[in-house]
């Protein structure tokens, strides 16, 4: 069974990818806008990446909710 | 002027008016109502036939002020005075004019008619495409949509034909070897009016030049043509104001449309509710509500409607082969960014924002609501997305409240649905097309065993694999917020008892099977305008009058048609009628309709909450207490109007849904 660290490690890695930055860079508690430098469009591509790497559906509102990377964490680990 | 009789000047009036420094080669000539006061006409030269009304009476100015009518350092040629009309101050002359009651003509050079003159009607110019092919001949009664038709119809070469001959037969009987100055205009500090028809009502004050043109106005919708402006070949429409220093150039300005601060203009049209200033505009063709603010921004050849340039906008049309041939299509509600930049020729999907510069050519139309960015030097799509952010809702909003057209006799038809069959067509092609490339990009990527691509690119433009699926899921949600809102209007039309008595086509409307098309603001069914086109060619419709009478008949039917499209379409999509279906399915989807409402309007709120956090107030508090900065000057989320009805509308969805079910 995959742990919220698990989950964690991986959002990580697809976060880095998507926004392009090095993945020492992103953290738990890192914000996608403030922190990493997302812009708004990236969003979507973010909520995209997170489904296509763990196989999931996020809710359209909520997903484009989430602000940070344990936010999403917790997000993808409540629907899986 | 009365229906006074006229009667020749009397020894005793010619007395008067010598002693007052008037003079004429032949006072025979002049002719004068009995209102007629001498001692009111002063340092006159009058020349050729003048026919000279009462001047019992005051001009009543725009501002309520009232001037005693009298005729005084001036030069009138062939000229026809009305009732209480003031003229002073005329530096040339008035030549060959009839100037109907209480006008004031005041410091002004020469106003004239030179030979025969149509006044800007029938001219042609060339709209979209600079290297021609695409020629409108405009007239005062060109609407949007005969505009629209004109030019973007080449292919019924029969339709075109009857078309120009509609134009040209209203320019005939618009052809007179005298302007009209129409009763209460003000003509103050001109310079050089040429072959101008001066409407009712025209507020005319300090233009440099006036050439060639029509300025229709009237009481309700009175038309401004300020200072410093020069214009050749023109028409100015019902309630739009010409202002400061703005140069236009064989072009049409329509009804509320407002230029100025050094706009300049050629070989184009500007409809309904535009707002052009600063910028240089070349060979465009502007629907309803395009805005264009800024100084450094170059709009040329292309078709735009309900859209805003940011500053420094810029296209080409040509890459100095054979001219500038090349033409652009942006549709309804598209935005460009700050120094945003595209090559024509391209076609912009409906709302759609387009950010960056862009030197291939790209063909978005099937994805409204989407980002158009760039990465790279390529340009990319994010399709839908602008569907959820805040502007778009305002947008829909604002348009219609701020229309400016006072004149009950609108030209322009415009239907403001941000949501319509002509968008739903496009969503529900570009989910087709955005499944059919995520199954073509996994598939290759399974067959090839190639790592997974970053972009997929689909006629010119390119789209993040990732999107593919998750964009089309977009679609899916504001289609099914559409129907449901459909479905929800013909209950609320209708009161049924039980839903399943109106699940049936309208038979007013059209079968529902044919494209939706957007002309130029009116949305329509493709089928109507095929049978326009047949009653223009059968010479049915041989006059603007009529012409716009059938538009005003296709402008009415929107709601039956949207009704008989979403009926058609659900069938299309379901394979079988609504009428047809179980309660079980009108329940869910019912259920989806809310669902997919809720969601969106969350998903709207949580854009508008971006513009309330962290970042948004970077640029606040520059000594300190940025926090309260922002909230004085920006209010709070909770407290914004836009994010409270939006709010409401959350309880209003709940309740419809409650309300609706029930009938079911």
């Amino acid at each position: 069974m995959e742990t919220m660290t698990d989950t964690l490690e991986r959002v990580i890695k697809v976060t880095a990818e998507v926004l392009k930055v090095n993945v020492s860079k992103v953290q738990e508690n890192s914000r996608f806008v403030r922190d990493l430098g997302a812009e708004s469009v990236q969003s979507i591509e973010l909520v995209a990446a997170y489904e296509e790497e763990f196989g999931i559906e996020m809710d359209e509102d909520q997903a484009l909710a989430v602000k940070s990377v344990g936010d999403a964490t917790r997000f993808i680990d409540s629907i899986r | 002027m009365s229906d006074d009789k006229l009667s020749s000047l009397t020894q005793e009036q010619i007395k008067i008016l010598e002693k007052n420094g008037c003079r004429s080669s032949s006072w025979d000539n002049v002719r004068v109502s009995s209102g007629f006061d001498p001692s009111q006409v002063s340092n006159t030269v009058f020349e050729g036939e003048v026919l000279i009304g009462s001047m019992k009476g005051n001009v009543i100015l725009p501002d309520g002020i009232e001037c005693r009518s009298e005729i005084r350092n001036a030069c009138l040629y062939n000229v026809t005075v009305g009732d209480n009309c003031r003229i002073s101050q005329v530096n040339g002359r008035l030549m060959n004019l009839k100037i109907d009651d209480n006008v004031l003509i005041e410091n002004v050079g020469t106003i004239t008619c030179t030979g025969s003159s149509t006044f800007g009607n029938g001219h042609e110019i060339c709209p979209l495409n600079e290297g021609g092919g695409r020629e409108l001949k405009m007239t005062e009664k060109t609407s949007a949509q005969v505009a629209y038709l004109t030019i973007m119809y080449r292919q019924e070469k029969e339709f075109i034909k009857n078309l120009n001959k509609i134009a040209e037969n209203f320019a005939g009987t618009m052809l007179h070897s005298k302007a009209h100055i129409g009763k209460n205009a003000c003509i103050t500090n001109c310079q050089t009016v040429e072959n101008v028809y001066i409407g009712p009502y025209s507020v005319i004050d300090g233009a440099v030049s006036l050439k060639n043109g029509t300025i229709v106005s009237s009481e309700e919708a009175p038309t401004i043509v300020g200072k410093g402006v020069v214009a050749e070949s023109f028409i100015f429409q019902k309630g739009s104001s010409v202002k400061d220093g703005a140069m236009v150039s064989e072009s049409l300005i329509g009804e509320g449309t407002a230029v100025g601060k050094q706009f300049s203009s050629e070989n184009s049209l500007f409809f309904a509710n535009s707002e052009c200033f600063h910028s240089e505009v070349c060979s465009v063709f502007a629907g309803p509500y395009s805005v264009t603010h800024h100084r450094s921004t170059l709009l040329i050849a292309g078709y735009f409607s309900f859209y805003n340039a940011g500053s420094g906008t810029n296209q080409s049309n040509h890459m100095y082969k054979l001219g500038p041939i090349h033409q652009g299509i942006m549709e309804r509600g598209c935005k460009t960014g700050s120094f945003s930049y595209l090559l024509w020729p391209s076609r912009v999907g409906a709302f759609t924002p387009v950010l960056g510069k862009h030197y291939s050519n790209f063909d978005t139309s099937e994805f409204p609501f989407s980002y158009i960015d760039e990465d790279n030097g390529k340009s990319t799509l994010i399709p839908g997305m602008n569907f959820f952010t805040v502007g778009t809702m305002r947008d829909g909003e604002k348009w219609p409240s701020r229309d400016r057209r006072k004149n009950s006799d609108k030209l322009d038809l415009i239907i403001f649905n941000v949501l319509s069959p002509y968008i739903g067509q496009k969503m529900i092609r570009g989910q087709q097309v955005l499944a059919e490339l995520y199954e073509k990009a996994m598939k290759e990527m399974y067959q090839k065993s190639e790592a997974k691509p970053e972009y997929v690119t689909y006629k010119g433009i390119h789209i993040k694999r990732l999107l593919l699926k998750t964009c089309g899921r977009y679609y899916k949600l504001i289609l099914s917020k559409y129907f449901g809102d459909i479905l929800l209007k013909r209950v609320r039309k209708m009161s049924p008892k039980r839903i399943r008595s109106i699940l049936q086509p309208d038979s007013k409307g059209t079968d529902g099977t044919a494209e939706w098309v957007d002309l130029c603001g009116l949305l329509c069914d493709r089928a109507r305008v095929e049978r326009l086109i047949q009653d223009v060619d059968s010479q049915e419709f041989d006059t603007f009058d009529k012409l716009q009478s059938a538009l005003l008949d296709i402008y009415n039917a929107y709601e039956v048609d949207e009704w008989n499209w979403f009926l058609a379409q659900y069938k299309i999509l379901n394979g079988c009628n609504l009428a047809s279906e179980e309660d079980e399915k009108l329940k869910k989807f019912l259920e989806e309709w809310k669902i997919a409402s809720l969601k969106l309007v969350n998903m709207v709120l949580n854009d508008a909450e971006k513009e309330f956090d962290e970042t948004a107030r970077a640029g606040f508090g520059i000594d300190g207490a940025s926090d309260a900065d922002f909230t004085a000057v920006r209010g709070t989320y909770e407290g914004n109007s836009f994010v409270n009805k939006l709010k409401q509308q959350i309880k209003e969805i709940e309740n419809k849904y409650e309300e609706v079910m029930e009938l079911i």
